[in-house]
């Protein structure tokens, strides 16, 4: 249970790291990123295949592509960096303190991590149905 | 415990639609866009785990997302798409100060841009439902 004044801490503490110019650009570059990948995305999952929607074995031929592995992976590490900055700017805007900020990092970084090795697996298993 | 009132009025603040400029309107789509974006990311990771489990498995639950409703659900989501990628073509023109003083026209091309797109995606997607 957090008392009073941690709880006035953890919403308006004024000494406080934020969104820093490194990780505003990196939320620039990734959704910068973003858009060219997804366009494709939205394109072939939406309007290039018949009927709409890959089948299974549509996107395993899909993946036997030499580039589209390796295109799947880093738009999934830019999907989810994207996503993960953009949160965590959201927070941001409910004031955190310098401690709930380092924890919601923390959390983030290990979501990540978690989010982007789990593609990784997925996108091997889809390999390896072809 | 008082203290913390203002605060979590000012939160409130997000959904109250008085007094909003067309900054603080894009601001706000943007926010709302993008967090409806994360949460289908997050269950879009979970449904691709169908294709480990084989074609039986993914294909029943795609049949089942080619039905008008849920053909509905994901026009919403490329709707979220096209407004929080345009809109974030726009913070980033304002940011390396290009256009800063055309904001509003700015927001309002992007949106009927994104509009357009909407139409134009919905139209392919339905019509695939439909067997066109």
């Amino acid at each position: 249970m957090l008392e009073e004044g941690s709880l006035k801490d953890h919403f308006q503490s004024s000494d406080r790291f934020g969104e820093g110019a490194i990780l505003w650009f990196s939320k620039i570059l990734s959704g910068f990123l973003l858009i060219a990948v997804l366009v494709i995305h939205l394109v072939v999952n939406h309007l290039v295949v018949s009927g709409g929607l890959l089948s299974h074995q549509q996107i395993v031929s899909y993946y036997q592509m030499a580039f589209i592995p390796a295109m799947e992976i880093i738009f999934l590490i830019v999907v989810v960096t994207h996503a993960l900055l953009g949160l965590r700017s959201v927070l941001l805007d409910l004031k955190p303190s310098n401690k709930l900020l380092r924890v919601v990092n923390i959390s983030f970084v290990l979501i990540g991590l978690a989010a982007i090795t789990y593609g990784i697996w997925l996108v091997v298993a889809i390999l390896n149905q072809g | 415990m008082s203290e913390q009132t203002p605060k979590a009025v000012n939160w409130m603040k997000w959904f109250d639609p008085r007094s909003r400029g067309v900054g603080m309107w894009a601001f706000i789509i943007n926010r709302l866009s993008g967090l409806g974006l994360v949460l289908y990311l997050v269950l879009h990771l979970i449904m691709l785990g169908k294709l480990a489990k084989g074609p039986q498995a993914y294909d029943q639950f795609i049949a089942m997302m080619k039905t008008p409703f849920w053909i509905a659900g994901e026009l919403l989501v490329v709707a979220a798409v096209f407004i929080h990628g345009l809109n974030g073509v726009r913070i980033i023109l304002t940011s390396f100060g290009i256009g800063g003083d055309r904001q509003k026209q700015l927001f309002l091309i992007i949106m009927l841009v994104a509009g357009a797109a909407v139409i134009f995606f919905a139209w392919k997607m339905f019509a695939h439902a439909g067997g066109g």
